[in-house]
């Protein structure tokens, strides 16, 4: 998922500065389980912006708010409300704000849109409804199969690929000693699978042409461009 | 002079190292460049830092480069932290072109420690994939095995750190970088003999030069300072109880005495010794003095 964090409430008004008729767009998926933008959020920032003296013209919670395939039905039909709104809110991810802004331009709309979530990355729920950690950076060339699906890509605080730095102690990593050192984790796991030998392999330097922003996806070729 | 060359010779290789300053140095000596000339007698040459700790200094390039023309033997300290890898190959042509003959290449401490917290890290490199760069430009190639007009011609250093645990994880990467083209290496502070001895032992087959290193202890305020903020270090409780029971007009004496206790221990396992004083370079003609009165290694 991606996951997001709220904003704090005077950076949203400051935003929303001069805008009296506001649309929420919340986002039913990962917002929804971060508990940063689902249905639950959408209607306590509706609260709070009409605490605020705003007015609130609509609320929407798409499933996904990022896929236009389950935005678009739930907005659609919200044009002519979206028509009266001075500015729109959207409380999901990066992803989620900019698909919106496009429906808005796709149905003729040019109307402020604007974020009231930080998205700080592609996480996966470790412990439930608690927990959420970031393992992957979409790299575009997955090691995992040498690194005993332990990526170092991500969880090494330097990303490195040969191994472990001097700063590592008793396991925990030196930007964050709260953190497991990525290497020793691979190392561990790498020697109850009988694997180590495989760590003495140089690993090349990264092709980040795989990585380079903006990439597309051609989902029906699998073509990444 | 290549430290590789005096390693052939069977020297025992005395390096030090420096810290650049924190500004500019168009007008004056600065105080690290006259640090550095107090120890021309005593050691073969003298590590310059890269922006260490991740506190943005003066470029280790220029400072080396200022160390080489007062005729000493800088060794350029090389991270992966501020550069990709376009700005690491052309630094080390740089370097080559400037006259530096050895080149020390590491990973670099974490932005966290430092004084700009909030800059991106880079780490494009690792200092594996470093050290084999290295290699290539000395053959006169770059990473993409394009042709350089003039090849490098650089001595290539490494680091390694016995304290990590599993010893076996750091040897392992120890291994890659001699295969990629590490032709000494640098220990990082080590106070345990044992620990060191162990070290020792298992990579003594490697066949490649090892300098110890060492870190003046300056006060057992100091030592419990490393232990408690300094990942990759540990200052054992004697080191700390034996300055604590010193005066601190003493310190100095002690840190003398311990060091040179330590090397007396350590450096016959090794082919050299790596000092980091932190500014107290006074401390290693005085522990070389005590050394080569008693001792054949550091001679």
């Amino acid at each position: 998922m991606i996951a997001t964090t709220k904003k704090l409430l005077d950076e949203i008004l400051e935003a929303m500065a001069g805008f009296q008729k506001v649309g929420l767009v919340g986002c039913d998926g990962c917002a929804k389980v971060c508990m940063t933008g689902g249905a639950d959020e959408v209607a306590a920032m509706a609260q709070e912006l009409k605490k605020q003296g705003k007015d609130i013209v609509f609320e929407a919670t798409p499933e996904r708010t990022c896929n236009v395939v389950k935005a678009h039905p739930v907005l659609e039909p919200l044009k002519d409300k979206m028509q009266d709104t001075d500015a729109i809110l959207v409380l999901g991810c990066g992803g989620a704000v900019q698909v919106a802004r496009q429906l808005t331009e796709q149905y003729g709309l040019f109307k402020p849109v604007k974020s009231g979530l930080d998205s700080v990355g592609h996480m996966d729920m470790v412990v439930a409804g608690q927990v959420a950690l970031e393992q992957c950076q979409e790299c575009g060339e997955c090691i995992l199969n040498d690194t005993a699906a332990i990526c170092p890509v991500t969880k090494c605080a330097k990303s490195l690929l040969n191994g472990p730095c001097g700063g590592s102690e008793e396991g925990k990593c030196e930007a964050d000693p709260s953190r497991d050192c990525a290497w020793v984790l691979i190392y561990n796991r790498m020697k109850a699978l009988g694997e180590v030998e495989k760590l003495k392999k140089f690993v090349a330097p990264k092709d980040y042409r795989k990585a380079a922003k903006p990439r597309t996806l051609y989902i029906k070729e699998g073509r990444l461009a | 002079m290549k430290l590789t060359e005096l390693f052939q010779r069977k020297e025992f290789v005395i390096t030090s190292e420096v810290g650049p300053v924190k500004g500019c140095c168009r007008n004056g000596q600065p105080e690290f460049v006259q640090e550095a000339k107090s120890l021309k007698d005593y050691v073969h040459a003298v590590n310059v830092t890269d922006n260490q700790s991740a506190k943005m200094r003066l470029g280790s390039l220029a400072a080396s480069v200022l160390l080489k023309n007062q005729g000493l033997e800088p060794v350029f300290q090389l991270t992966c932290r501020d550069r990709n890898r376009i700005a690491l190959q052309s630094d080390l042509l740089s370097a080559c072109t400037l006259g530096i003959d050895n080149v020390l290449c590491l990973t670099g401490d974490h932005l966290r420690q430092g004084d700009h917290p909030t800059a991106k890290g880079v780490f494009d490199i690792d200092s594996v994939q470093l050290l084999s760069i290295a290699r290539s430009l000395n053959q006169g190639n770059d990473l993409m095995g394009n042709d350089l007009t003039q090849a490098t011609d650089l001595a290539l250093g490494a680091v390694v750190n016995p304290n990590f645990q599993p010893l076996d994880l750091q040897l392992l990467k120890m291994e890659k970088k001699l295969a990629s083209g590490a032709q000494f290496f640098q220990t990082q502070a080590v106070y345990d003999v044992r620990l060191f001895e162990t070290f020792a032992r298992k990579t003594e087959d490697f066949g490649v030069p090892i300098q110890y290193g060492v870190v003046i202890i300056k006060s057992p305020q100091m030592g419990r300072f490393i232990n408690e903020n300094i990942t990759g270090i540990t200052v054992p409780q004697w080191l700390i109880d034996e300055m604590a029971a010193a005066s601190p007009e003493q310190y100095k004496d002690k840190a003398v005495e311990i060091t040179t206790r330590l090397l007396r221990q350590i450096g016959p396992m090794v082919q050299g010794v790596h000092f980091m004083p932190l500014g107290w370079s006074d401390v290693i003609p005085r522990v070389m003095e005590r050394l080569r009165s008693t001792c054949q290694c550091g001679g």
